[in-house]
């Protein structure tokens, strides 16, 4: 066992600090101690800085334009871009290059990589994912939008709920059913679907923090090219499994780099409210502590399977439910923390982050509070912590599935 | 960077795996408890003589295998998935980790080099004796004083709860010092030494024997130097380190048996395994196993590298396997149902050690909060 990451990988850190050094403002301590509008705009040239140096889709082939980086310059990259509170590109990068770009690079046709990578890169294709429908959640499989060949190309109808960003996108990734009469698994595909149509209507649903970040998108005789087919018409549920793993996956090696900064953050906080010599508040900050911890330990392990070639299989499941757990806990200790100051949120705010906030974010109440609010959600979407437990039951353990309902 | 056990490790782990299900089975255990020493001693020449278990720590220049504490750790968990009792983990985690700790530079001779070759030769069985009845001093639990007069130390009182102290070959005594207040020091007793009484007393872990022992004048050598109380710390860090690890085994051991209960048994015409009341428990279980071993392999990590991180690493390891072992050895119980209840299941010997090791060394909450001190929060 050995804890050193290689010379190589010590020498790709090296150049990684010299481009964020030639990059930030002298004092700069993370893109959260930016007012909104400015952080946007400042996002969007480090966003170019890492395309440039092919920084951005680390874990795709050179020749697409992606870094081709072995997994522990991943993690190196992460470590370094978490330590200078930079953002690893926009929101949408996690649909466009970490979801349907990776899902790609393992399904996609010469013609398709080769066509949609580079556009993912320069930003001129914005991406979002349609998966989920209002009838079709969890019970993914039952999703109802209909995709029929016409003339050489889908026509698509039908509607997607919960479109995290489609306001953003000018791209969708659409699970449609395209064989009705094949089994529910088996009669699916993945389209990619240009959103820019008269036959796409998208309407904005506001979150429970009030924001409008995910929306419902209609589909009335939309089209896109026969051609914009993912893997094999009607064998789309592997595909959408293959790129479910991205999502639920992936992060295993940097959970603790990504929820190390904000720890920090919360023990200061217990500092300035005076609260950090109550032992109750004590013992969960050190069990926060203790939780990172594990994740650390946890994405050792999974960069260690990740260097010897094999697959996160169903402990992907062990890895959502930890982090989306722990960042619950986590928040709801900074909303104890706060006390009675969280009754009136004030001061900057999360800045919208999906997750934890970037770091430099200020320590005020209105940033805890949103992401305490934030947090609800990690146990619902990238599959419900009550999925990612049938799953671990029934793959990890062997238990047997549930009796299916006849009717 | 490598995260995981080698293939040697990996098989050497399988070996002990085999060796624990062939040898030491739950009927066996039962049996091996009601013994005088509480463990089989037959089974203790074996893994002691022929698996060579007592020496992994120890270094090879006195007669040891000179394996990492990630070795021993592994050897803790196997044992503790089976609950085997065995003098293992007095004399590996009380007993040779104070030993290594005190020696003063490089093991060549002294006591320690003498003890630790008797100890690798399977020939001799340790551990610590450091509960008092009442643990007066606030900050550190010991207040029994050696005695230093006209060149003998000796001790003179009450320690409790000593892991295997009524079979032990050698005890070391944790007390203060003859010199200074608060200093600490490692005291060496041998087990028949005139003056000490040894007890042996009811357990609630039943796979893990104990003994009172009363000191009147016992004859004694400290081990190494007087230390300060967070000094004996780092050393407890270690054997703490190694109870994680059996925890985690233990937790695995309880976990099996509710999983595969659940395949098995049947009401309202499906497998209990089949509802999520059930189920969620058992995957919960499984993401605590998992947590719980990361924490342990890293405290185990960093012990063998004798990384400062273990000061903090070992209670994060202590507490979130103690608190997975407790959840899965009482939802054990529950998902047996009255089964589970009864004197002849096993569930209830993993209950006993979960809930026994979850004080050991201090309970989960007071991991965490020796663990804030030390984060300085
Ligand atoms: C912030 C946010 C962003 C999202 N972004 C996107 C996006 O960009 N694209 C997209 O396609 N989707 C997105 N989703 C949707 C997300 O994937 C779904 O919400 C999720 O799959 C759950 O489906 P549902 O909301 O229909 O809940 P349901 O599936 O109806 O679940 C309701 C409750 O029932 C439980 N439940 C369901 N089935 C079972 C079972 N078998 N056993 C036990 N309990 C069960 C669930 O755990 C949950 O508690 C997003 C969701 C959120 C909250």
């Amino acid at each position: 066992m050995d804890l050193t990451y290689p010379a190589t990988a010590e020498e790709f850190r090296q150049r990684v600090q010299s481009l964020i050094a030639e990059n930030v403002p002298p004092g700069f301590t993370g893109t959260g101690a930016l007012e909104r509008a400015e952080r946007d705009k400042f996002a969007r040239r480090w966003r170019r800085t890492l395309a440039e140096h092919n920084l951005l889709a680390v874990s795709w082939p050179a020749e697409y334009g992606g870094g081709g980086l072995s997994p522990i310059e991943q993690v190196v990259l992460s470590e370094e871009l978490a330590r200078a509170g930079l953002p690893h590109g926009s929101e949408s990068d996690m649909f466009g290059i970490q979801l349907i770009g990776n899902t790609l690079t393992v399904w996609g046709t010469e013609e398709q990589k080769q066509h949609f990578l580079p556009r993912i890169l320069s930003g001129e294709d914005v991406w979002c994912q349609g998966y989920s429908e209002p009838e079709a959640g969890s019970d993914l499989a039952s999703l109802r939008t209909r995709a029929v060949l016409h003339d050489g190309e889908w026509v698509i109808n039908g509607s997607k709920i919960w479109t995290s960003a489609a306001q953003f996108a000018n791209w969708i990734f659409v699970l449609c059913r395209t064989d009705p009469d094949a089994a529910k698994h088996k009669g699916i595909s993945l389209l990619l679907v240009p959103m820019d149509q008269p036959g796409i209507e998208v309407r904005p649903i506001v979150n429970m923090l009030g924001e409008a970040i995910f929306n419902e998108v209609f589909f009335t005789d939309a089209r896109t090219s026969a051609a914009n087919v993912v893997g094999p018409v009607n064998n789309g549920w592997t595909v959408a499994m293959t790129l479910l793993g991205f999502e639920r996956g992936a992060s295993a090696t940097t959970d603790a780099i990504r929820f190390e900064a904000g720890l920090e953050r919360l023990f200061a906080l217990a500092r300035e409210h005076d609260r950090h010599r109550d032992p109750h508040i004590r013992e969960q900050l050190a069990w926060c502590h203790g939780r990172v911890e594990v994740m650390r330990s946890r994405g050792y392990q999974a960069l260690t399977r990740f260097l010897r070639g094999d697959n996160p299989g169903a402990e992907a499941a062990i890895t959502k439910i930890m982090w989306s757990e722990y960042f619950q806990r986590e928040t709801e200790l900074a909303m104890e923390i706060l006390g009675p100051e969280a009754l009136t949120p004030d001061g900057r705010g999360a800045n919208g982050a999906i997750a934890m906030p970037d770091p430099g974010t200020a320590n005020t109440s209105r940033a805890w509070v949103e992401s305490a609010l934030t947090a609800r959600s990690a146990t619902i979407y990238a599959g419900s912590s009550q999925v990612q437990r049938n799953i671990i039951g029934e793959q990890l353990l062997g238990l047997p599935k549930e009796p299916r309902v006849t009717r | 960077m490598d995260f995981a056990l080698s293939t040697e490790q990996e098989d050497f782990r399988v070996a002990i795996r085999r060796f624990v299900d062939e040898r030491s089975p739950l009927s066996a255990v039962r049996e091996a408890v009601q013994t005088d020493a509480g463990h089989d001693t037959g089974l203790w020449s074996r893994m002691s003589q022929d698996l060579g278990l007592p020496g992994l720590l120890i270094p090879e220049k006195v007669g040891g295998s000179g394996a990492t504490m990630v070795d021993a750790a592994m050897v803790a968990e196997e044992l503790g998935r089976g609950l085997v009792p065995s003098p293992y983990f007095a004399t590996v985690a009380l007993g040779v980790v104070p030993l290594l700790a005190t020696v003063p530079s490089g093991i060549g001779a002294g006591v320690q080099a003498d003890v630790l070759t008797e100890v690798a030769a399977g020939g001799c069985t340790l551990t610590t004796a450091m509960t008092e009845p009442r643990a007066a001093n606030s900050l550190a639990p010991v207040s029994l004083r050696a005695t230093a007069t006209g060149g003998r130390t000796t001790l003179t009182g009450r320690k409790i709860q000593v892991i295997d102290g009524h079979t032990a070959d050698k005890v070391i005594v944790v007390a203060v010092s003859a010199e200074a207040e608060s200093r600490y020091g490692f005291y060496l007793v041998d087990g028949d030494a005139e003056g000490l009484t040894r007890t042996k007393v009811e357990t609630l872990d039943l796979t893990r024997p104990m003994a009172h022992l009363e000191l009147d004048g016992v004859p004694t050598t400290r081990l190494g130097e007087p230390m300060s109380w967070s000094e004996v710390e780092r050393v407890l860090d270690r054997s703490a380190t190694l109870l994680a690890a059996e925890m985690v085994g233990g937790l695995e051991g309880a976990m099996t048996l509710a999983v595969e209960y659940a395949k098995v048994r049947h009401q309202f015409e499906r497998p209990i395994g089949s509802f999520q009341a059930i189920k969620h428990r058992c995957a919960e279980m499984a993401v605590e196993l998992d947590a719980a071993r990361a924490a342990s392999l890293h405290a185990a990590y960093l012990a063998s590298t004798d990384d400062p991180g273990l000061a903090t690493a070992a209670p994060v390891a202590l507490a979130t396997a103690a608190a997975g072992f407790a959840f899965a050895a009482s939802w054990d119980i529950q998902i047996h149902g009255g089964i589970g209840f009864t004197w002849e299941h096993d569930a209830h010997l993993y209950y006993r050690r979960a809930k026994a090791d979850e004080v050991l060394f201090g309970s989960p909450r007071q991991n965490w909060l020796a663990l804030a001190d030390r984060l300085g929060i």
